[in-house]
């Protein structure tokens, strides 16, 4: 009677089962976050605003400071995203960003201004003494990182690398240090060194 | 101010289940040979002496009509994964039939333990008497009654083990159809050369009835004048060869990927061993022992034929206890088939409220349900006293349940052709389309050929046929009186048993896993399991584990603390979680955890068995992107600096997928 045969052993080399099909571009490289970043964007707040406010802000100095237009149609977007699901990490890192809207797969992209843009555009606040989020009261939010990506279905693999990459660099012990940090270029710097 | 992480994994618990093993074709046959080819030891003589010396013939024409009884099964495994003669009779033609075909298959189970026990001590008490001068003792044993003695002790073993909850392992099938194997090789090779030197007379194609082998047809002249008439007494008379096939049924849901296949392999070989064993060896008997000399043998054929070879007595004697110890290990293994699989049909029975809940009661400290098998071994053990050791007649009341139970269920499979429309994995061949409608020609001539037999079978043995009604109704009485008596009470769905072992931290999971690869797969909703359906159709089983992943949802003060048992919703999704995993025929490793948020337990879980993939169904409150967004930051926020790149897949129920590459 044939024997069954042995199992295969930790050393083969490593094989996937084979994915399908990927919906939008190939994998894409990964950006640099430190490169999205300027010390015109990045802010240093205390005492503590209240989350609606502090997102407020941050999408009017980023389309003012990167000449994106009109804030409205991006505020309502970032806005309809915090509603879903949390943007809060519980290392006290926040993500709010602009979502993607469900098409049918092969759907042209809409017309307005968040499919329009053409790159990431993001956005730093640093919070020492933390700040209430509504929907995770238990953990502060001590970094708000809000970007604007493009919402095209082809941007979509590198919108979630991005986000990766953020939630991976923005580590508690980052975090601490930026709570130190007294100016915007000291923060820009902590950051540049931990991407090293 | 900096978060403290707070979203981290606080407990691990791995599950595991006997159900999540799956064996490969040849211990599939194994297991369901350890019955069917058993009777390889007693049809013989059982059947010479209903329909004469030409038995050999008619016991051929059974084995090769199993091939029809093993492509039904193979039909009905095609509809069913967890089949059975009460799930298919109850899916085709109503409760109250599905309750009399179990009644039957109950009958079944009863005389399979009583005869292979009975035929086991008929064998022993044939060698000792045979070793006994020899061993200088004189003693010679009466073999009907040491046979009940031996019997009732076999049955006691048995019903022990079941009672404890000692696994019927596929390893030990394996083992003795080995053995049966070598005897059978031995036993033929030998046979060989005594028909070289002594020579071989084939039985002769005649029957040959007796008053008693005609039942109520005896005195009527229609065996004579109906031919076909005496041709279906001739072969209801060696039915009997067909016990076991039931097992088959059962034994699908362990069968490995890919299960039909392997099915069908399984089938073959317990086609070519059934035919090749139980009628070749009846043939050897009759053409190698001498007339007057079988007679003394039609209790304990195969030792007689043993004994008949060319070689020195102590050769012979040699020969017939290897043939009596092999012989003993098959049989006594039906026996604890028989009890095997009264319980699980009865436990079946239990689930759909058509039991007693009395019967229901687990056993206080082995949490077996021990009231059943009491039942069963019960009515073995009554079987066997009642029959004073006498295989005829046992052999004779055995076919009433087998040949009843393979009614109902081919009458079953039939009508499923017509109301279960749509594709099949496998049907049986031979089916005529006339106009739009297809005709199962060879479904019916099954139907056909069995209806026959049964209805021929009541006439002609009337032990079997009262015993068998008597019985049927009892079981049927206590059925219905059941299912009446709960009607309106909470039934309970099936729900498996596993185990729990909670563990220190998730990374304590990769010594369950010995594979290179890892998939980890999370599920939360019964009902929505097609994405690990889908994983599993995927799945390389030789390099990948599959971890499926279920998060329990906690928090605050009750945050923490040992997982000691599975909720009703658990209980209810582990539960679909195995039926998937054994409709694949691919084994899973099932893993909970307890968390306050289910992204950072997939991502944690993940990262810690190393999982190369992560498959996700969808969300009825987030949309596909809004989840792969959620686990890309959870991912992110747990990754270490070495961590490789993950594939992450969400799989609708539709089958479209959504991959991304974190």
């Amino acid at each position: 009677m044939p024997a069954k045969e042995g199992k295969p052993s930790r050393d083969m080399p490593a094989t996937k089962t084979t994915p399908p099909a990927k919906t939008g571009a190939a994998r894409s490289k990964s950006v640099r976050v430190s490169s999205l970043l300027s010390e015109d964007v990045i802010s240093i707040v205390s005492p503590p605003p209240e989350k609606g406010a502090l997102i407020e802000s941050m999408v009017k100095l980023l389309c003012g400071k990167k000449g994106l237009g009109d804030p409205a149609p991006f505020l309502a977007k970032v806005f309809e995203r915090e509603k879903k699901i949390s943007t809060t990490l519980d290392t006290g890192l926040s993500l709010p960003h602009n979502p993607r809207t469900e098409r049918a797969p092969g759907a042209p992209a809409g017309l307005d201004p968040p499919s329009l843009l053409t790159n990431i555009f993001a956005a730093l606040t640093v919070i020492p003494d933390g700040m209430t989020d509504p929907m995770e009261k238990d953990i502060p939010i001590s970094v708000m990182f809000l970007f604007l990506s493009p919402d095209r279905g082809e941007f979509f693999p590198m919108h979630l690398q991005f986000l990766r990459s953020v939630a991976s660099l923005f580590q508690p012990s980052l975090i601490g240090a930026l709570a130190k940090a007294p100016t915007p270029a000291a923060v820009l710097e902590l950051i540049r060194k931990a991407e090293k | 101010m900096v978060g403290k992480p707070s979203r981290r994994v606080a407990e691990v618990v791995v599950l595991s289940t006997a159900m999540l093993t799956f064996i490969s074709f040849w211990r599939a046959a194994a297991i369901v040979l350890c019955d069917m080819a058993s009777t390889a030891w007693y049809i013989g003589g059982i059947a010479e002496q209903a329909i004469g010396k030409g038995a050999p013939w008619f016991i051929l024409g059974v084995m090769a009509f199993s091939a029809c009884i093993l492509a039904l099964e193979t039909e009905s495994a095609a509809i069913f994964v967890r089949g059975g003669v009460y799930k298919v009779v109850r899916e085709a033609m109503g409760r109250n039939l599905a309750k009399v075909s179990v009644s039957a298959l109950m009958f079944d189970f009863t005389l399979t333990g009583a005869i292979s026990s009975v035929a086991a001590g008929q064998y022993l008490a044939g060698l000792l008497n045979h070793a006994f001068p020899h061993l200088h003792i004189g003693w010679r044993l009466n073999p009907d009654a040491f046979s009940v003695f031996f019997a009732v002790a076999a049955v006691l073993y048995f019903w022990r083990q079941n009672i404890i909850g000692i696994e019927e392992s596929s390893d030990k099938s394996l083992k003795i159809m080995r053995l049966v194997a070598v005897m059978g090789l031995v036993v033929f090779g030998w046979s060989l050369v005594t028909i070289w030197f002594k020579g071989f007379s084939l039985p002769p194609f005649s029957v040959s009835f007796d008053p008693h082998s005609l039942g109520w047809l005896a005195g009527t002249d229609w065996p004579r004048k109906i031919g076909a008439v005496g041709l279906l007494v001739a072969f209801g008379h060696a039915f009997l060869g067909l016990s076991g096939v039931e097992t088959l049924v059962q034994v699908y849901r362990e069968m490995e990927a890919p299960k039909h296949g392997n099915l069908k392999k399984a089938c073959l070989v317990i086609f070519l061993t059934c035919f090749l064993l139980t009628a070749g060896m009846c043939f050897l008997a009759v053409g190698i022992i001498p007339d007057a000399e079988r007679a003394k043998y039609l209790d304990n054929l195969i030792a007689g034929l043993a004994m008949h070879q060319v070689g020195p007595h102590w050769a012979r004697l040699g020969l017939q206890a290897f043939v009596v110890g092999v012989g003993s290990l098959i049989l006594c293994g039906a026996v604890n088939t028989a009890i095997v699989g009264s319980n699980g049909v009865l436990n079946r029975m239990a689930e759909d409220g058509v039991m007693p809940e009395w019967f229901r009661y687990l056993h206080p400290r082995y949490g077996t349900t021990h009231r059943m098998i009491n039942m069963v071994a019960l009515l073995q053990i009554g079987a066997v006293i009642a029959s004073r050791g006498n295989l005829y007649l046992l052999g004779e009341a055995y076919a009433f349940g087998l040949i009843w139970s393979l009614v109902f269920n081919a009458a079953s499979i039939t009508a499923l052709r017509f109301r279960r429309l749509g594709p099949r994995e496998w049907r049986l061949p031979f089916n005529v389309r006339i106009g739009g409608t297809e005709l199962p020609v060879g479904l019916g001539f099954i139907l056909a050929v069995l209806l026959a037999v049964a209805c021929v079978n009541l006439l002609t043995k009337r032990t079997a046929t009262v015993a068998g009604i008597a019985f049927t109704v009892g079981f049927y009485a206590l059925f219905w009186a059941a299912e009446r008596f709960n009607r309106g009470k909470a039934r309970g769905e099936h729900r498996e048993k596993v185990n729990l072992r909670n563990e220190e931290t998730v990374e304590q999971v990769l010594k369950h896993l010995d594979k290179p690869n890892r998939v980890l797969v999370a599920v939360r909703d019964p009902h929505g399991l097609h994405h690990l359906a889908k994983a599993l159709e995927t799945l390389d089983e030789e390099t990948t584990e599959l971890v499926v992943l279920y998060c329990r949802i906690h928090y605050g003060m009750s945050f923490g603390g040992d997982v000691e048992s599975l909720g009703p919703e658990e209980e209810h999704l582990f539960t679909r979680v195995i039926e998937v995993a054994e409709r694949s025929g691919k084994t899973v490793v099932p893993l909970m955890v307890v968390s306050n948020d289910p992204f950072y337990a997939i991502a944690q879980s993940a990262q810690a068995v190393g999982a190369g993939e992560v498959v996700l169904g969808t969300s009825g409150r987030l949309s596909l992107e809004n989840q792969l967004e959620r686990l890309a930051m959870t991912w992110g926020a747990m990754q270490k600096a070495d961590q490789g790149a993950v594939t992450v897949r969400v799989v609708q129920k539709g089958g479209a997928e959504m991959v991304a590459d974190l």
